[in-house]
């Protein structure tokens, strides 16, 4: 008797756990989300004390991630973007890789302009970090159509050449786009600095682009050159001096 | 003196035993299963987010068990008649109260504690760098549950646990939101309303004032004379809660 009752009670067990199994696994697949999701305005969540506001920054950075892999390979739409990304920033302005992940994810959304209006945000937010007007300079360089797209990225790259840790590459870069920018003045200065403070192969390219920047005649040459004295250490400038002169030897 | 501690050694081993320090292990598992899943979904930001969420984690840990066992703390006594042994020695009510509540708030610091430096050890091993604020964030948590224990001790002296523990949260939870208590002095009209408004202001515990998870994430660098001063007000307000939850308690009839 207590046999036939115990295994009536694990057939019962048995069946209600097939139950539960059974309809749950009936049950569709999730399919996509929808892209347009509600996000409340920052205005919102500025009411909120200052550490909960981080916890709600990351909370929502979270969900920009998770939002931005399920949509960029499969429907394209990432409409909701731009507010999450805004939520996320405006909660934890320092949270650098949130600016830098949102720009390039606003890129994939279409919106070239807002990831620029989002580095800047963060430029003025942590206005120490190379990484932000270098990217700014890429943006602009890359994705503006405006006939002084070459002098605003050299402008970008410059600032960013200012800020302690850059790449030794970020000085050329802008010298480079002065060039292209016609901003002759600036990229002359540009490239003595680099000839100032980089190593053999920067000092080469620097050389390279000054004799095709500054003035063929020799006396105004000297005139140029000796108004770069100040851009670089003085031990430099003998040595920069012959090499900008070596053609007229 | 005496009599408080021997009170609250007694509480302590008490609470001890009612395996209140399983939640650490609750909160070491939940923390290793977090720092795996966070690892695959924050695009490299497992540090920050164990960090912030890891915090938030102690705060809601903490507060389970300090409302809950705060509520029941003195009630439990009575309830068992163990109290009327206690009062049988020299024993003052108000002694009683405090005794409770310093050998609770022991129970709490271990806890609390321990939670916090297995949050620090597991923030170090994912995020490869130590972080020290997160025990100063941790110590400023447990500081805010004192205030939520004393608050939840206060009502439990003439309510029941159920009903001290919700108003325990209710306190936690208005806490936190008790500078926009100050924005509605600001915009009200009213100056009836206005007295009112910031009548609740001093009357709610202010446990927004100071958090220090904001700069344990890299959000701005801490003012540590706000925090001495924050910590300050906070002990004034256990203090008052303690005061006011021995009078309650004295007044109370068996």
């Amino acid at each position: 008797m207590r046999g036939a009752r115990k295994l009536l009670l694990a057939l019962s067990v048995a069946a209600c756990v097939a139950v539960v199994v059974g309809y749950q696994s009936t049950r569709a697949a999730a399919g996509l989300s929808n892209p347009r999701v509600f996000v409340p305005k920052v205005s919102f969540y500025q009411r909120f004390s200052p550490a909960m506001r981080v916890t709600i920054g990351d909370v929502y950075w979270l969900f920009a991630v998770q939002y931005y892999g399920e949509h960029v390979d499969t429907d394209h739409r990432l409409d909701s973007l731009p507010a999450t990304l805004d939520v996320v920033t405006s909660m934890s302005p320092r949270f650098k890789q949130a600016y830098f992940f949102g720009a390039f994810a606003l890129l994939d959304a279409g919106r070239p302009d807002l990831g620029y209006a989002l580095l800047e945000r963060g430029f003025k937010a942590n206005p120490n970090d190379w990484h932000f007007p270098f990217y700014l300079g890429f943006f602009a360089y890359t994705f503006a159509s405006n006939k002084d797209k070459d002098r605003i990225a050299a402008q970008w790259y410059a600032k960013a050449a200012a800020l302690p840790g850059h790449l030794p590459s970020v000085e050329r870069l802008a010298a480079d786009l002065y060039t292209k920018g016609n901003a002759k003045g600036k990229a002359i200065e540009l490239w003595a600095q680099v000839y100032g403070q980089g190593d053999k192969y920067a000092r080469d390219k620097a050389v390279a682009a000054l004799d095709r920047l500054l003035p063929d005649d020799k006396t105004a040459r000297e005139k140029a050159v000796a108004r770069l004295k100040d851009l670089m250490p003085a031990s430099r400038f003998d040595q920069f001096i012959a090499d900008v002169f070596a053609g007229y030897l | 003196m005496r009599k408080v501690l021997a009170v609250a050694v007694n509480t302590f081993r008490e609470t001890i035993r009612d395996r209140i320090l399983g939640v650490i292990i609750l909160f070491a598992l939940a923390m290793i299963v977090a720092s795996l899943w966070l690892a695959s979904i924050s695009l490299g930001q497992e540090g920050r987010m164990m960090k912030d969420f890891g915090l938030v984690a102690v705060s809601a840990f903490g507060l389970v068990v300090a409302v809950f066992v705060a509520a029941s703390l003195v009630r439990k006594e009575v309830e068992k008649r163990t109290v009327f042994v206690i009062f049988s020695k020299p024993v003052s009510r108000s002694e009683f109260i405090w005794g409770k509540f310093v050998g609770f708030g022991a129970t709490m610091l271990v806890v609390v504690g321990g939670m916090t430096l297995f949050l620090f050890a597991v923030t170090w091993a994912v995020a490869r760098s130590p972080s020290a604020a997160i025990l100063v964030a941790g110590l400023l948590v447990y500081v805010q549950l004192l205030v939520v224990m004393a608050v939840t001790v206060f009502f439990s002296t003439f309510s029941s646990a159920v009903l001290a523990s919700v108003l325990g949260i209710c306190v936690y939870v208005a806490g936190q939101l008790s500078h926009n208590v100050l924005s509605l002095t600001q915009v009200s009209h009213s100056e009836a309303l206005k007295a009112v408004t910031r009548g609740v202001f001093y009357v709610i515990p202010n446990l927004s004032a100071v958090d220090l998870r904001a700069s344990v994430v890299g959000e701005g660098a801490a003012r540590w004379a706000g925090v001495a001063a924050w910590t300050a007000y906070l002990g004034a307000y256990v203090v008052i809660a303690l005061l006011a939850a021995s009078w309650s308690f004295g007044r109370k009839e068996f």
